[in-house]
């Protein structure tokens, strides 16, 4: 494999600023089209707002004068799509795959919410009890948990210090914002926010005069969210949460990372770690999954991110009595990193899982546009990919170590912990 | 063996091996079985390689084996690029062959399973564990479908690595398997066993004869409801198309289309979706498709009422079963059949958009046998009355302070709505006949979480 992304791709700027980019596939047919707004939770920077991307997605599905919510559904109905949405820290993703023939009719309606959404008090305070329904069903699992304190805990003013879903107290008051959400739509539901990615039996030729027709007219806004960027992490922080139901004793340890960058090697080089460090070929893992057994989750994540997020190891720990020790290695691991130069088989073997796991991933049109639209939001463009993995290639043994050195340090640790009173 | 093999226009090679055995074989007393043998199979060593050498040679290539166990299929999945077929279906050939049963595996994959049914399904998913224990009540003590596919902790602490030698033997044999492979590749499995056909012993089930409502009593910040009743209607069915576009109607899985949906929660925010189902679908929360090769001898109809405000949950209860009354006595409309039908039409091929999808629909029709129904309108109203009903229902919450809810239940008393923003006439009038729709509910049972699957 020369390069991990080896589709044919095409790039199209309209002049109201709306990118479009068009993938043919080998797939007969079938057309994915992702429609991926750069703002999600990050952009939430008034007090008392979060959860508002999020909120928002719901309400994008509250119709327009031309389309209302039932005229919407038949659309949808009738062409068999698959449709849904997703809001996460840095991007609003709305996705919707359908037969070939029903592209042009979707592409048109799209356009119109996109450009007229309209919704009564009535929808948007009801819309708000849903959100809450969300939050509702989410709070069993101990994850969504730790990762909402964690957060709180790990940054003091940037907004990625909130969930996507956001505050409790927040949601819990949304129903009374409703001139906000006006707002935040005429913010960003614009098309210098917006990438219109398309994948499938699609020509590209076509596609761009389809979006010229339906999207061409959408006008351009000028705002621009600033994001309080977060200091320099200045010491160690911790907190443990009591958790009612019987479970396992949970560890969520992270450290300050970097922001998504694919020429520099930082982030590239803290995705290597996370692999060599804790995948399940580590030497870690084969002592607490496999020899030890006292670990029965074991994993590690440099999520990509627009600005400054974490590095974060997990582990669910059979024992109690083993969380210190489990703690301890994980600890070691990490300083085997600052302290070693890694075994370069070890390194490549690494390089070549990352370049086969995103190669295997891509095997349909939907998931080639759902791959497309977590790199779009970042730079816009899939070139991302490719020089992304060729910045894995480039990186050295005596990189990971002067990158090691660097993020895992006292200062930017925050650990979480969870299990049942005592 | 039959083999169901499709070209794949891309350089990737995707298995799908499915044996015609699953949990409805486990031996009495032995939930369980079914799975733990797949897993010792699937994440385990063979006999010339440990757990750790194949993890380590499959790394590089990032290909992965996975196992899915149901009542009567166990599917063994596995996709690899081009580039690294050969290495990698040496090792796939294996696992399934020749694997090693070793003591340690054991441990670990038997501590994963209990530790997944007694901290995740009980601890941390109050949907799927709603879902999986109104399995357990439809399907009584006895029945080959009554335990969860991965058994229960009891079960798992007694079962031996004789057992899984046993049900591999007897089981993972050429006359119970389909072979499915997308690729220009034929694998050659003629030296697995060729046994003869595993024939389970699956029976109807017994009518449910009143309304019946177990609370499974754990913390939770709100309420999780199933509910539902055993159908005689499978995809070999003559009336199934019908019944899977008035179920498609009624609550098409994850789209806002149905009238649950819209009624719960588009017009009344109670909760976060609400769907109807004729067939088995495990792990909706996370999946948008139906995961094929989950196919079954006996089906249930069943509705899924995601979690509301215990404030309101007498109400939600309600309104799901005036809808499904409403369905019963009216049917559904010409425009409705229209949306409908074609929905699912297109739907079903948009289905198909990975090969081990596609391979995995073309193996249930070897399962199934599909009767090719065309179904008018009034076929379906006559499909819906005559398999579907709002009473005789299993009803499973999951919720803390039972007693409470318990007491609530069987008073049925009205249980009024209120809203957080005007409303209009219409909807007004029809929570006011919602609010008092009779549960008629015989029998409350009060379960707490620690019993369920112990």
């Amino acid at each position: 494999m020369k390069n991990v992304f080896a589709f044919a791709c095409d790039q199209h700027d309209l002049a109201n600023g709306l990118r479009l980019i068009t993938v043919p596939l080998p797939y007969p047919n079938v057309v994915s089209l992702y429609i991926v707004v750069a703002a999600g939770s990050r952009n939430e920077i008034e007090p008392g707002k979060s959860g508002f991307a999020h909120f928002f997605e719901h309400m994008m599905f509250r119709g327009t004068r031309e389309y209302p919510p039932e005229r919407y559904e038949a659309v949808l109905q009738e062409t068999g799509a698959s449709s849904n949405a997703y809001t996460d820290d840095d991007r609003t993703v709305y996705h919707t795959t359908i037969a070939k023939e029903d592209l042009e009719t979707i592409l048109a309606m799209e356009a119109d919410r996109f450009e007229h959404l309209e919704y009564p008090l009535d929808d948007f305070r009801t819309e708000a009890l849903a959100v809450y329904g969300e939050y509702n069903k989410d709070s069993a699992e101990p994850l969504h948990k730790m990762f909402e304190v964690l957060r709180e805990k790990a940054f003091d003013v940037h907004t990625y210090k909130h969930t996507t879903m956001g505050f409790l107290a927040d949601i819990v008051e949304m129903p009374n914002h409703y001139d906000y959400s006006r707002q935040f739509f005429d913010r960003f539901y614009r098309p210098e926010y917006t990438t219109l990615v398309l994948c499938g039996d699609v020509d590209p030729a076509a596609s761009r005069a389809m979006v010229e027709r339906h999207w061409g007219a959408w006008r351009r806004g000028n705002y621009a969210a600033t994001v309080p960027q977060e200091p320099e992490p200045t010491g160690a922080r911790e907190t443990a949460i009591d958790w009612q139901t019987p479970t396992l004793p949970h560890l969520l340890m992270s450290w300050r990372s970097c922001r998504y960058d694919d020429r520099e090697k930082d982030c590239a080089a803290l995705d290597l770690i996370s692999f060599l460090g804790f995948s399940e070929t580590s030497a870690l893992f084969q002592k607490l999954m496999i020899e030890e057994q006292s670990v029965d989750m074991l994993w590690s994540s440099n999520a990509d991110h627009v600005d400054p997020y974490l590095f974060t190891v997990l582990a669910r720990v059979k024992e109690a009595d083993h969380v210190a020790s489990v703690r301890n290695d994980i600890e070691e691991t990490l300083a085997g990193f600052r302290d070693r130069l890694v075994d370069e088989r070890r390194l490549d073997d690494v390089k070549r899982h990352l370049r086969y796991r995103l190669a295997l991933s891509m095997n349909n049109a939907e998931a080639v546009a759902s791959t497309l639209a977590h790199y779009v939001s970042l730079r816009r463009t899939p070139e991302t990919i490719n020089r992304l993995y060729d910045t894995y290639e480039s990186i050295t043994a005596a990189d990971l170590q002067a990158i090691a050195q660097k993020y895992f340090i006292e200062a930017g640790r925050t650990v979480v912990t969870l299990g049942n009173p005592a | 063996m039959k083999t169901v093999q499709i070209g794949d226009p891309t350089p990737l090679v995707t298995f799908r091996l499915v044996f015609l055995a699953g949990a409805a074989l486990d031996p009495p007393g032995k939930p369980g079985v079914a799975y733990m043998t797949s897993q010792m199979h699937a994440s385990a060593g063979t006999r010339t390689r440990t757990y750790k050498q194949i993890l380590d040679a499959l790394f590089p290539m990032a290909a992965g084996i996975g196992a899915q166990v149901d009542k009567e299929m166990t599917v063994f999945a596995a996709e690899t690029h081009a580039d690294n077929l050969e290495p990698f279906y040496e090792i796939f050939r294996e696992t399934l062959l020749d694997p090693g049963w070793r003591e340690d595996d054991f441990e670990r994959l038997k501590d994963e399973t209990m530790n997944y049914l007694a901290v995740n399904l009980r601890g941390q998913n109050d949907e799927e564990l709603g879902k999986e224990v109104l399995y357990q009540e439809i399907y009584p003590d006895g029945h080959a479908y009554h335990w969860h596919n991965a058994g229960t902790l009891s079960s798992l602490e007694s079962i031996t690595l004789d057992d899984l030698r046993t049900f591999s033997r007897a089981n993972y044999t050429q006359a119970n398997l389909i072979l499915g492979v997308a690729g220009s590749f034929t694998p050659d499995l003629s030296s697995m066993a060729e046994g003869t056909a595993s024939s389970p012993k699956i029976t109807q089930p017994p009518e449910v004869g009143e309304n019946s409502v177990v609370i499974v009593e754990k913390p939770a910040r709100s309420v999780a409801i199933s509910l539902g009743f055993p159908i005689a209607v499978t995809r070999s069915h003559p009336d199934y198309e019908a019944l899977a576009i008035a179920t498609s109607c009624l609550g098409q899985h994850r789209t806002s289309s149905g009238r649950l949906f819209t009624r719960m929660r588009q017009l009344r925010g109670l909760n976060y979706g609400d769907y109807a189902y004729v067939e088995y679908f495990p792990a909706g929360m996370y999946t948008l498709e139906p995961p094929p090769n989950v196919a079954r001898s006996e089906q249930i109809f069943q509705v899924w009422i995601r979690p509301v405000e215990r404030a309101y949950t007498l109400f939600a209860l309600r309104l799901a079963l005036y809808e499904l009354d409403r369905l019963v006595r009216e049917g559904i409309t010409e425009d409705e059949f229209a949306r409908t039908r074609s929905f699912l039409r297109k739907h079903r091929q948009l289905l198909m958009k990975t090969k081990a999808a596609e391979l995995g629909y073309a193996i249930d029709k070897l399962f199934y046998e599909e009767a090719s129904a065309e179904p008018t309108r009034e076929d379906v109203n006559q499909a819906i009355r005559r398999h579907l009903r709002a009473d005789r229902l299993k009803i499973v919450m999951v919720a803390e302070d039972a007693a409470g809810l318990r007491d609530e239940l069987l008073k049925g008393s009205a249980s009024p709505m209120t809203y957080n923003s005007p409303k209009p006439d219409d909807l007004l009038a029809e929570d006011k006949i919602v609010e008092r729709f009779p549960l008629n509910i015989a029998e409350v049972r009060i379960v707490p979480v620690e019993r369920v699957f112990s």
